[in-house]
């Protein structure tokens, strides 16, 4: 990539902002500029690999640097491991000056809040403040006094009364004498299934199971011995859980793409969740609808929290939250009853949206052809985000390629590995830290599979992630987004493109990896995946009497039987 | 109704679907997904971030527990205290409002209360602590709300006590919890995973939920904070953080602590006198005025056969205009409802809103003859709205009253004797006198207040007797 076209793609969207005059510096960023006279000696192909590995970071570093450079014309073109954005390039004409540049994290605006929040002492409450708060107080306790005395008051006190000061029924996940509430153990549940991104992935992009299952393995416990649900009650509820989830992605386009906004599972899996536990309880129609109503009310978590602990929260949220929707539903809770409808000027579920058409489901005759009879589901084969599998799949084929060529893999020969994949920041991370970000990472997920032939679980500890090799090969990646690969679980596709040092180039392309709707793994796989996981809480008994025992759901007489088995 | 709209006809599908519809593709492949998830959560279980809620989760068993104000009967675990106070708060929209609008205290003071009896034995919470972490929680509430130029208007997508309520509960037990400035920046980024609940909930049961939901996932996030739980270090920054909320997100950051400018220096509360939106309150002033003109003749009872229309100037605010509203709920969000309650009666009282005067004919007959109308000056934001009321007689004669500001907005504060005469008549219905007149005392005196904890007494109605011994009042020389 020369010089122009790196021009050509990375200044046009700055274009207008060009002629601007550099103010001083504003928010979160500053600058510290410190010239040094010998970049241009580092080469055009240096700089545009870095550049491209800058703009395709995440967003905490794009965006400062985006609204840096368009206010002084400054390209950074590349950051260090220790998460401090470190070079920017001042364009000037065609001599390039190399200047540095350090944000440090305390002078982000989040940081700014949290440090006000640790550091602010009761000296720095004025007169004014005093006098003014302890009157909202006074008036606040008040109105919270008189409203004891209402309806609503008497429905959620009730909730409370029934499910947090009453014996724990529900089993926790690999803890067979722990028992938990039974939101709490469906909250719990939830977390450790998205703990390790490991989870099934739906199209549009969705992760609908653990939003899903430990709301109703919960319930199923909670049920009164004379009205336990049987294995089949079980199953539709799973479904409705699961069909809600689908339609509600159908209503906007956007949602057909990675998302950017709001993680998927906190919106529609907390409507699916509501859904499934709504069908279990047999609550009635009106009660059904309120369910959902609530349930938005509980919805939306920002995407930002991808790649942290907090992301496992919000799968735990969605299954604990629409659960809580329907029993607080159950017990006449009444929410606004046209939540999914596009209602201008006072958003329901449309909030979450900036496109949004809802779409009637058909009324369920004979023959109601469920969502997930058209589209299967994807499950993975290591535990990271889905859009790892195609790379990992790429890279192999790459690595067998090298062996063939070399004798042996050696990492010392390459000159340049080259992705090509989706716009997707928040799984665009060149130099993972943590366990959460290396699973959200492509850069990271290829060179693990070019190193060691594999991705499984024993990828993602500590000494995998910083060791020195591994760190080496990163350095060598960079990104690429073909126009033709879109961020979609249906059509994107990832493609490995080894340069070595002898001007060879080894590629190697998946656009359907092994566990993909379009190629399911086998049973034998699955039970495979399933036994590995299972065996590290649980005996081999129980993992075999799981087994059977979800095989044969449809004839379970008593569906509570499968929890208590975890 | 139900087939009508899309709501209605998903709760009949969700009805009405039955195992019979379930294919055998269907049930083979969601039972791979259940037994994939089943084996994906157990292992789950032994990873760090599962250990922190697990832990967390056990607050649940403990014996810890804080009081729910006005019984003495029972105590819940501290999430679910601040959980059902919080609701009791906003349950009739009663609670203060800030400007740009949200409802700064219901979403803090349940949280911090209940958080301070969670506390070991020995540690006291004074009085001043407790209003270090109120004051810090509602001005984080109202920084962000300086985030976006949406924010200064009436909210049209997300009720803004679940955004930055959440927040602000958050912060606030963060402060109580004296975290350290990682867990503070981990606590905020973890409460907006909670934050943010669709406005259409307004005016439904559903609303209240909103205000104890922010207070128990705000005190939730920082209690997962102080376990070491971590989020995106920078939730405030991002367009995909707390920018996900608003279409024209633009972060500041905030003064430094040299003399701190607090936003509730410059910008006071409003305070209700009747439990109704704010924006009734306009409605409910200028009708007072036009009904003492139009009794003026007619010995006190309003001429309502005389009536031929009654015009209600408001700003357009879609979710407060609601020309028959048939709930509580729903004529607490009315403009027309108010309008019209406060022609026949002459002022708004708790009263105003039960069932059987939402229903009575003759206010029925006068919401027949009201319009709103919405004049292009009248914008929809509680520092600017106005509200005229022009009540045309059948001969003719029209008369009419603007309000620009109600009493109890921040330009014209309740007095002190009006705010003591609201929390009495508030208190009065579930607390004995001398836990009132305690719970005034404390107040006054919150920062001299060497433990906190006489305050949540008070709440549970145990008698003032105890103040002697418990409230340590500091005689400060200055």
């Amino acid at each position: 990539m020369g010089a122009a076209q790196f021009r050509q793609i990375f200044l046009q969207p700055l274009q207008s902002n060009r002629s601007s005059q550099f103010p001083p510096p504003r928010g979160h960023w500053r600058s510290h500029l410190q010239c040094k006279g010998d970049a241009h000696r580092e080469g055009t192909d240096l700089v545009c690999r870095r550049v491209s590995k800058l703009l395709s970071g995440t967003d905490s570093y794009s965006d400062p640097f985006c609204r840096a450079a368009a206010r002084g014309d400054f390209f950074s073109v590349s950051h260090s491991n220790d998460d401090i954005l470190s070079c920017v390039y001042k364009w000037i004409s065609d001599s390039p000056a190399l200047v540095v540049a350090r944000s440090a994290p305390e002078e982000t605006v989040t940081s700014s809040f949290a440090s006000f929040i640790h550091a602010v002492r009761p000296e720095h409450l004025s007169k004014i403040v005093r006098y003014r708060s302890k009157r909202m107080i006074l008036d606040s306790i008040g109105v919270g006094l008189v409203g004891s005395t209402t309806h609503v008051f008497d429905i959620a006190l009730k909730y409370c009364l029934e499910l947090y000061s009453s014996v724990a029924v529900s089993n926790v996940y690999g803890k067979p004498g722990v028992k938990l509430s039974p939101t709490l153990a469906a909250f719990t549940n939830g977390v450790a299934t998205h703990s390790m991104d490991f989870d099934d992935t739906w199209h549009p992009a969705t992760h609908p199971s653990g939003a899903v299952l430990p709301a109703l393995l919960a319930a199923s416990q909670m049920l009164p011995p004379n009205s336990k649900p049987n294995g089949l009650d079980f199953l539709l509820a799973f479904n409705v859980g699961l069909e809600v989830q689908g339609r509600l992605m159908h209503f906007s386009t956007e949602a057909h793409n990675i998302p950017k906004r709001f993680h998927p599972p906190s919106v529609v899996g907390t409507m699916g969740s509501a859904a499934a536990t709504a069908k279990l309880l047999c609550l009635n129609m009106t009660q059904c609808t309120h369910a959902l109503g609530i349930a938005a009310s509980l919805a939306g978590a920002p995407m930002a929290n991808a790649a942290t602990q907090a992301k496992p929260l919000h799968i735990g949220n969605a299954t604990r939250l629409g659960f809580e929707a329907a029993l607080l539903a159950a017990r006449g809770m009444e929410a606004n009853p046209f939540i999914l409808d596009d209602i201008s000027g006072c958003s329901g579920f449309s909030a979450f949206y900036s496109i949004y058409q809802p779409r009637s489901l058909s009324t369920p005759n004979e023959h109601h052809e469920f969502l997930l009879e058209k589209q299967d589901i994807a499950f993975k084969r290591f535990p990271a985000h889905l859009g790892m599998h195609w790379v990992v799949d790429a890279a192999l084929s790459v690595r067998n390629l090298f062996i063939n060529y070399a004798g042996s893999f050696s990492p010392s020969l390459i000159r340049t590995i080259v992705l090509k994949v989706p716009v997707s920041k928040y799984i665009n991370r060149p130099f993972p830290n943590s366990e959460h970000e290396a699973r959200h990472s492509f850069q990271f997920n290829a060179c693990t599979a070019l190193l060691d032939g594999e991705v499984g679980l024993s990828s993602f500890t500590e000494s995998s992630i910083h060791r020195q090799e591994l760190r080496e090969l990163l350095h060598k990646v960079v990104v690429e987004h073909p126009e033709d690969n879109v961020a979609n679980f249906d059509k994107m596709y990832g493609e490995v493109a080894v340069l070595l040092k002898s001007g060879d180039v080894l590629t190697g392309k998946c656009d359907t990896f092994y566990g993909h709707w379009r190629k399911p793994l086998s049973r034998e796989s699955l039970l495979k995946k399933f036994r590995s996981n299972a065996s590290h809480v649980l005996p081999e008994e129980k993992v075999e009497t799981i087994i059977t025992m979800v095989d044969n759901l449809e004839n379970l007489s008593d569906s509570s039987h499968l929890a208590c088995s975890l | 109704m139900w087939a009508k709209t899309i709501t209605g006809n998903f709760a009949s599908v969700i009805h009405g679907l039955n195992t019979n519809h379930l294919t055998d593709v269907v049930i083979q492949r969601s039972k791979r997904m259940i037994l994939d998830t089943l084996g994906v959560g157990l292992l789950g279980t032994s990873t760090e971030v599962c250990q922190k809620v697990k832990q967390y989760s056990k607050i649940y068993s403990s014996d810890i527990s804080s009081t729910i104000w006005g019984h003495l009967d029972f105590r819940l675990p501290p999430l679910y205290a601040a959980f059902v106070n919080g609701v009791a708060v906003h349950s009739m929209d009663f609670d203060d409002t800030w400007h740009p609008a949200t409802h700064p205290s219901g979403a803090v003071l349940p949280a911090v209360m209940a958080l301070s009896e969670a506390f070991p034995q020995k540690k006291k919470i004074s009085g001043l602590d407790l209003l270090l972490a109120f004051n810090v929680g509602i001005e984080v509430q109202g920084r962000l709300l300086r985030f976006s130029s949406e924010a200064r208007n009436i909210p049209k997508r997300f009720h803004p006590p679940t955004v930055v309520g959440t927040m602000g509960s958050a912060a606030a037990c963060a402060k109580l919890l004296a975290l350290n400035q990682m867990k503070c920046k981990n606590t905020l980024a973890i409460a907006a995973s909670y934050a943010g609940a669709p406005l259409a909930n307004a005016a439904t049961q559903t609303k209240p939920l909103h205000i104890g939901n922010a207070a128990k996932h705000g005190l939730e996030a920082a209690c997962l904070a102080s376990q070491g739980l971590q989020g995106n270090n920078q939730i405030l920054d991002m367009e995909s953080g707390i920018g996900a909320f608003y279409t024209d997100y633009n972060p500041q950051t905030l003064p430094t602590l040299q003399s701190y400018p607090w936003l509730l220096d410059q910008q006071d509360v409003a305070i209700k006198r009747f439990p109704a939106h704010l924006g009734t309150h306009w409605v409910a002033d200028a009708a007072s005025s036009v009904r003492r003109k139009l009794v003026e003749n007619s010995g006190n009872l309003l001429p309502l056969e005389t009536i031929e229309k009654v015009i209600v100037k408001v700003p357009e605010v879609k979710y407060v205009n609601r020309p028959s509203p048939n709930s509580e709920h729903e004529a607490r969000h009315s403009f027309q409802f108010v309008a019209c309650s406060t022609l026949l009666d002459g002022s708004m009282s708790i009263q105003s809103f039960a069932s059987e005067n939402i229903h009575r004919p003759a206010l029925q007959e006068l919401l027949c003859k009201t319009q709103l109308e919405h004049p292009s000056d009248n914008k929809p934001s509680f520092e600017s709205l106005y509200c005229e009321v022009t009540v045309v007689l059948r001969d003719g004669n029209t008369i009419s009253d603007r309000c620009n500001t109600f009493y109890g907005h921040w330009r014209k504060p309740l007095t002190k004797g009006d705010l003591e005469k609201k929390f009495q008549s508030n208190a009065s219905e579930v607390l004995p006198a001398e836990a009132i007149e305690g719970i005034i005392e404390t107040v006054y005196n919150l920062e001299k207040v060497e433990d906190c904890s006489v305050l949540n007494t008070f709440l549970s109605g145990q008698s003032a007797r105890l103040l002697p011994e418990k409230l340590h009042v500091e005689h400060s020389n200055s």
